[in-house]
């Protein structure tokens, strides 16, 4: 959960797998991800509220990078919106974990701060 | 590498009418906890699952929705290098059946492999709990089962499918399905 974690990055990649925050499911495998810097604003991830704003939400930038979806062990996709997919856990489904732009096939943004790294 | 154990990557897709049970025949059943709702308000597109059998390991790509526009313009790339596909009905609906020769369809013309392998899975056996009801309650019985056992072993060699019945709740069948259709594909590469 912690920004910056520095044990969480290792060669610019991710040292230990990244986990689904609430279910543990395994999102990432070791080294499969690219720690980059990307700002996008994300809905909260809390459980939806009849009454939750669209706009509630935070700018996160901190991101695994991946090029490829069968990159990821277990990852969900929303319908698009405008031109983004938002992800979600695969098996429990809370998110958005990340997004990815259908503009540009190749990067699919996680945010560390929507998942956890296992150990 | 600290994976289990030698790895064949699959790509498996699961295709078949919305409502059949897709995407639950993947769910985890260890408990119902989770909120099917969660991701409802923007819908969840498709996901990405892996799964070890026998430790061979096969991703998955899963459809959850068939919302046909969408659909269409998502499947050339979603089918290219499929090796696999799951072909999913209801059994208690007939129409999720007859649906099954456009998916087929809509198969040949977009896979990029001949010798895909292709498994039919009758879903929601569990449902069929009519039967068992006495006679005068069998007209108020919504889950009636609507395709016999024989005819979805029919339909699946005449298109030289496998088959298999299934019930993703009461994981009937589930493992099975999985475990017969990776094997198979591990044979063909």
């Amino acid at each position: 959960m912690e920004n910056g974690d520095n044990n969480a990055v290792k060669d610019g990649k991710n040292s230990s797998s990244i986990v689904c925050q609430r279910c543990q499911t395994v999102i990432l495998k070791p080294q499969t991800a690219t720690y980059t810097k990307k700002q996008m604003f994300l809905p909260h991830m809390k459980k939806k509220s009849a009454n939750q704003a669209p706009d509630d939400g935070e700018t996160l930038s901190e991101v695994w990078l991946v090029n490829d979806m069968f990159t990821f062990e277990n990852v969900g996709f929303s319908n698009t919106v405008g031109t983004t997919k938002f992800l979600i856990c695969a098996e429990c489904e809370v998110g958005p974990i990340g997004w990815h732009d259908t503009s540009d096939a190749k990067a699919f943004y996680v945010a560390l701060d929507r998942v956890k790294n296992e150990g | 590498m600290d994976d289990q154990s030698i790895l064949t990557t699959l790509k498996i897709l699961i295709i078949g009418e919305s409502g059949v049970g897709k995407s639950s025949l993947l769910l985890r059943f260890t408990d119902d906890t989770f909120d099917p709702e969660l991701s409802a308000t923007i819908g969840v597109d498709f996901k990405v699952k892996t799964i070890t059998v026998d430790g061979n390991k096969a991703k998955l790509a899963i459809w959850d929705t068939a919302g046909q526009e969408r659909f269409r313009t998502l499947t050339p790339s979603y089918y290219r290098g499929a090796q696999g596909v799951i072909l999913v009905y209801d059994v208690s609906s007939k129409q999720s059946f007859t649906q099954l020769g456009n998916w087929l369809n809509e198969l040949e013309t977009f896979s990029t492999k001949h010798d895909i392998v292709k498994m039919l899975v009758g879903n929601k056996i569990d449902k069929d709990q009519c039967g068992v009801k006495s006679y005068w309650l069998q007209d108020q019985c919504d889950d009636r089962r609507e395709i016999s056992r024989d005819e979805g072993l029919k339909f699946a060699r005449k298109h030289h499918m496998l088959f298999i019945e299934a019930s993703a709740k009461t994981k009937e069948g589930v493992q099975c399905a999985f475990e017969e259709l990776v094997e198979k594909v591990s044979k063909t590469i």
